[in-house]
């Protein structure tokens, strides 16, 4: 039976029913619930029958290409491959889109008679196909068609609420970057097809060994940028910030969660799988580009006060973490090492997995906070776990995740990333180890400032009293958004307590991903689920931690309710705050959490603080505004400056564009004379 | 000795067309000669036919002979004179000059750079350089002349000479030729039709320059 | 014997962790020319506290009702996970990855209870807590990380396990210990990082968070603290200094490792102690720049090492 499954009509099975959610949707016009059903009912499908194949596939390890359209023009022919690192992304995917398009029955609802749910219905069941087809595909041409077809969808998305202007203009933005990315990309597949004359990536492969290192590095270099563009490395991610907040939230959940992984998976095939042996400079630059986007994806992140852009930049901080699994994983491959290249990228590969839950997660809770009080500003907000409770416990959940406390799923992969980073620190030369101690430091102080970020998230959103009559105003959210963020909230606790087996199962896809089969693996489960790396290394234990965790302050409760003062009285009475009068303004807001730690990484972060008073100069002013801001240095020195070359030189070309057809058909004849000139 | 005859007067027909389109001033003279042109295209592939008896062959002669030889010209007519457009707007390069490049294209072709593209059958050489001439000068036709008409009637023109070009080097040993004529007759009258009516609707008139004001 | 070793690795850091501060305050006490209060008073502090009614806030959420449990149960667990008085017993959460982020975990929920009653004193409380807590988490790793990389482990228990020590690595050892030495006084909340004693709500980092807390809440946060106290200070001495941690379980090598840990332990209080009663609290602002200098300490550390 799961030959059945796990076959090339398994396959198009899969691409079908987004297919058929897709089109059905435009094609119920006018009614706005049917539409909406049908589309979530239709990606809820695919996504449990994509759950079943990817599961089917790596269960019977079996490994299989779908070779459609096979002609010997190198530029037609359709080539899927299913091996295990694709079924991994599938089941990342399926697993997101699921809970995310329960969360959107819920959702959707908002936009009755505001937007055309029949549209939203067609991208986004065509994006979550195109992204499927992106992991599974072998072929570069079909790749950078499901590529720009993801990228196309994804901005009608980022575009759908299209009466707030500021989600037009940071379409617009996701749009140019994300399609000079793809022409980097593009231009690698052709250095490729050049030397290997195929595009196809079994071809390329076996060419490989034949490639000038010249042309490998020049490769690599396109790559990284191009798909660390569309991962959000720095400082290629100014797109990240404004593009994944104007999205619809599950959306944004999505494109968050699973899209930027699909630069990741990418960069995986081609750094670890097809173009090997690759040099040691390339793990190094991961490592260093890693470090740096992880502190700053999260200072940035503490500097912000709209709730979805402080998650975008977390984002951009796990992406750090997973590429400093990643590049280890390379270096470790450079020095001859399976052994710990198999370690690290079975911490990569667990991190974007927790990452696309958590994530995924902490952006449906945000999602829901949104909708309920109508804005998006946290400053705005407060109180509202008493309105909202089951969304507060669900965003703490997804918030301890994500700082990587026990007993949830990010625990355990921080572990391990720092376990492959300790390792690094004891193997190879003194350039090697400062590498990896860089890496190191910057992971714990990333962890660190990202718990600090999420208390002041988490505080400022759901503590103390409302600060706005729009918090006062909130109800909790629909039971189909809440199922959504309780789904994934379940598989947080899920992955963290099965840590252990999945990591073991990950180490050996690694093998399968770098072709080295004869590896040996370092991690070690013992019968009771407990992780051992090496010989006593060092060992973690899901399950004990997990029950511990949950059972030691259970038992101090019940101690010290039953057995100590029985007959004690709990009165309620305001806060007592040293007598003053309780106001909302007297709780700390979140700018105001974050300014010690705005202030002590000033020269990184440039803030700058500027006071206006009325009447200007005057001794006694009759109001003071201070406002705090960030300099976006990206923006403003290395983007500003581009576009502004940009600009200049496009106003110099546009006068061959005269608007007269004529002279357009004079340039074709030229044109055609040169070509046919030169070409014979 | 006959076919050779046969080849040379439909050949230069296909060619000396391609420069009247320049020269002419009344539209509705463009419009016949491009009936004529079309006439000798499928007086060749008539002859093909002959050569080999493949039905698909005839089918596509008679298809050609209908649509570009009759149909097209009498449609250009009627729309001539519904809208009455019945002279010419004045080209860009005015006649002499025109004519000057005309000459230069012609010999262009001959030379030694082109000879890989003119010598795919030796023996055809000559209608190969004229056939690649023509396609040249209908492509300038298409650059110099203002009017919709021209530009229509210029890449009408220039698919002839693509068809004669392809029957001489030998292309129409397979099929790929007759589909490939098919396949264009329909698409291409119906986007000139398109293009002209929706044009003269929107503008008033068929003087592309006119369209300056589409320009950013 | 062996059940008797492991109820004491349980209870020792609960049970002993206010007779530590109990030490602290009768030293500066002295120091300061005063009687002070009795060595026992933190039990009897606590004693008096869990006896007494509570009064909670009408604007607190279940944050604050569960954050004291989680606190001290966090406290109970790494407690019992850190190497006390032997390194032949060990629980599977001893890594060291694993106390860094079980004691976060704690850190967490005492800043987020901070927040809850949305006093004023509480959110600047969390938010300076926060802060130093982002910048010491990094130094915590890094110091120990000195110690992982000479002894090829991160279980605690074999860090302290070992015996054999080389004279150059023993400069790096003192190194990474003086840096560890500042974490801990700024994980728990002493001089120069915090003052336990003040009155000045402003000048609270640790006290503002406790602020709105009464009764027996308000007790196990105390007994938190001075359990996170002991902690690190065993840490301190087992890791840094691992003589005289017993390997067998026999009855004499537990009360000889014991007392050997006590004397260890008053070492460091005394320390503590000394230290308080003679710097002043620094600044705030003032503080990353002391977070740095240990941190190029145990840079130094790493670069000695091998």
């Amino acid at each position: 039976m799961l030959a059945s499954i796990v076959s090339p009509s398994g396959l198009i099975i899969l691409f079908s029913i987004f297919g058929i959610g897709g089109i059905g949707t435009t094609l119920l016009r006018g009614n706005n619930r049917a539409q909406n059903l049908w589309a979530h009912i239709f990606s809820i499908t695919g996504a449990l029958w994509g759950l079943i194949f990817a599961a089917s596939a790596l269960i019977s390890n079996r490994e299989f290409y779908v070779n459609g359209l096979a002609t010997s023009f190198p530029f037609l022919s359709l080539s899927f491959h299913i091996d295990k690192l694709s079924s991994l992304f599938i089941i990342i995917i399926c697993l997101s889109v699921l809970f995310c398009s329960i969360y959107g029955i819920g959702y959707v609802k908002s936009f009755y008679g505001r937007y055309n749910v029949g549209n939203y219905g067609f991208f986004y069941n065509l994006f979550i196909a195109a992204m499927l087809a992106v992991v599974t595909s072998s072929n570069g041409i079909l790749f950078l068609f499901a590529w720009e077809i993801m990228s196309l969808a994804s901005y009608f998305l980022v575009v759908y609420e299209r009466h707030d202007h500021k989600n037009v203009k940071a379409g617009y933005l996701y749009l140019i970057m994300t399609h000079a990315a793809t022409a980097l990309i593009t231009l690698a597949f052709i250095l490729l097809f050049n030397h290997a004359h195929s595009f196809d990536f079994n071809t390329i492969r076996a060419s490989v060994p034949s490639m000038s290192m010249a042309l490998k590095n020049i490769v690599f270099l396109l790559a990284f940028v191009g798909f660390g563009t569309k991962a959000g490395i720095i400082p290629f991610h100014i797109w990240l910030p404004a593009a994944h907040p104007a999205a619809p939230s599950h959306v944004s959940a999505l494109m968050s969660g699973v899209m930027i992984k699909t630069g990741i998976y990418m960069m995986i095939r081609l750094f670890l799988g097809i173009l090997l042996p690759i040099p040691l400079w390339w793990g190094l630059t991961l490592i260093i580009v890693g470090s740096i986007s992880c502190v700053l994806g999260v200072l940035y992140a503490l500097t912000e006060h709209d709730i979805k852009r402080l998650l975008a930049y977390h984002s951009i901080e796990n992406i750090g973490i997973i590429l400093l699994g990643l590049g280890g994983a390379m270096v470790f491959y450079s020095l001859h090492l399976p052994t710990l290249m198999l370690l690290s990228l079975a911490a990569a590969l667990f991190h974007t997995w927790n990452h696309a839950t958590f994530k995924s997660l902490l952006f449906l809770a945000a999602g829901s906070v949104a909708l309920a009080t109508g804005t998006k500003n946290i400053e705005k907000y407060g109180g509202l776990i008493k309105s909202m409770p089951q969304t507060a416990i669900l965003f703490l959940i997804g918030a301890m995740a994500i700082s990587a406390l026990p007993p949830f799923n990010g625990f355990y992969s921080e572990w391990l990333t720092f376990q492959s980073l300790i390792h690094g620190v004891l193997s190879g030369d003194i350039l090697v180890k400062w590498v990896f101690l860089g890496g190191l430091v910057s992971l714990a102080l990333a962890g660190g400032l990202a718990l600090a970020c999420f208390v002041k998230a988490f505080g400022s959103t759901f503590l103390a009293r409302p600060r706005s009559v729009m918090a006062k105003g909130a109800k909790e959210v629909s039971i189909w958004m809440r199922s959504g963020m309780a789904g994934l909230a379940v598989l947080c606790l899920v992955l963290g307590v099965a840590s252990a087996y999945i990591i073991k199962s990950l180490e050996s896809l690694g093998r399968e991903i770098t072709a080295s089969p004869r590896a040996g693996l370092i991690t070690s489960v013992s019968s009771r689920q407990t992780l051992q790396i090496g010989h006593n290394f060092g060992s973690i234990s899901a399950p004990f931690i997990t029950v511990v965790a949950v059972a030691t302050p259970l038992l101090v409760w019940f101690v010290s309710r039953y057995f100590i003062n029985r007959h004690q009285k709990i009165t309620s009475s305001p806060t007592w705050d040293c007598g003053t009068d309780i106001t909302p303004r007297m709780e700390i807001t979140s700018t105001g959490f974050a300014r010690s730690l705005t202030m002590i990484f000033q020269p990184l972060l440039r803030s700058n603080l500027s006071y206006d008073t009325a009447p200007a100069g005057s001794l006694a002013p009759t109001s003071i505004v201070a406002t705090v801001g960030i300099v976006d240095i990206y923006k403003k020195y290395i983007y500003g400056r581009m576009y502004s070359l940009i600009n200049i030189l496009s106003i110099y070309f546009k006068k061959i564009q005269n608007g007269n057809i004529n002279a357009y058909i004079l340039y074709i004849l030229l044109a055609l004379i040169i070509a046919l000139a030169m070409g014979i | 000795m006959l076919k050779i005859h046969f080849f040379q007067v439909t050949v230069s027909v296909v060619f000396l067309s391609s420069i009247y389109f320049h020269l002419a001033k009344r539209n509705i003279r463009i419009s016949m000669v491009y009936g004529l042109q079309s006439a000798g295209v499928v007086a060749l592939l008539f002859y093909s036919y002959l050569q080999k008896g493949s039905p698909l062959i005839l089918v596509v002669v008679l298809a050609t002979l209908a649509v570009k030889v009759i149909i097209a010209p009498t449609f250009f007519i009627r729309l001539i004179n519904r809208h009455k457009f019945k002279f010419a707007v004045d080209p860009h390069v005015k006649m002499a000059l025109g004519l000057a490049i005309i000459g230069l294209i012609s010999g262009l072709v001959t030379l030694h750079i082109f000879s890989p593209l003119t010598t795919i059958i030796p023996a055809n050489q000559t209608y190969l350089t004229l056939a690649l001439a023509s396609m040249l000068i209908s492509v300038f036709l298409i650059a110099n002349h203002k009017d919709a008409l021209s530009q229509i009637v210029g890449i009408l023109s220039l698919e002839n000479s693509i068809v004669v070009f392809a029957i001489f080097a030998g292309l129409d040993q397979s099929s790929i030729l007759d589909l490939g004529i098919l396949f264009d007759i329909f698409v291409w009258l119906f986007v000139a039709i398109a293009f002209i009516s929706m044009m003269y609707r929107h503008i008033g008139s068929i003087d592309v320059t006119r369209m300056k004001r589409l320009k950013d | 014997m062996h059940i008797l070793a492991w109820a004491l690795q349980i209870l020792f850091v609960p049970l002993l962790a206010p007779l530590g501060v109990g030490i602290i305050n009768k030293i500066k006490a002295k120091v300061q020319r005063r009687q002070g209060a009795g060595l026992l008073q933190p039990y009897r502090d606590i004693r008096k506290l869990l006896h007494k009614d509570e009064v909670i806030s009408e604007d607190a959420s279940f944050i604050f009702n569960i954050a004291p449990y989680i606190v001290f149960g966090i406290t109970l667990i790494v407690g019992a996970s850190v190497p006390l008085f032997t390194s032949v017993i060990h629980l599977p959460s001893s890594d060291l990855i694993t106390v860094v982020l079980l004691l976060a975990t704690g850190t967490f929920f005492l800043a987020l209870a901070g927040m809850d009653t949305g006093s004023s004193f509480g959110g600047f409380g969390s938010s300076r807590e926060m802060t130093l807590s982002a910048l010491v988490e990094g130094l915590f790793i890094a110091s120990i990380l000195v110690l992982v990389i000479l002894h090829r482990t991160t279980n605690l228990y074999l860090i302290a396990g070992s015996v054999h020590l080389d004279y150059a690595d023993l400069i790096a050892v003192a190194l990474a210990g003086v840096s560890f030495f500042i974490v801990l006084l700024a994980e728990t909340n002493r001089f120069p990082f915090d003052n336990v004693d003040t009155h000045l709500e402003l000048t609270m980092i640790h006290e503002a968070m406790l602020l709105e807390y009464s009764g027996k809440k308000l007790a196990l946060m105390e007994w938190a603290s001075a359990n996170k106290l002991i902690i690190f200070a065993a840490m301190l001495v087992n890791l840094y200094f691992p003589v005289g941690l017993a390997s067998n379980l026999q009855f004499g090598t537990i009360a000889l490792a014991i007392t050997i840990f006590i004397a260890k332990l008053l070492v460091v209080y005394v320390a503590i102690a000394v230290l308080e009663s003679v710097i002043a609290k620094l600044r705030f602002f003032r503080l990353p720049g002391l977070l740095f200098t240990a941190f190029i300490l145990c840079l130094i550390a790493i670069g000695l090492v091998k």
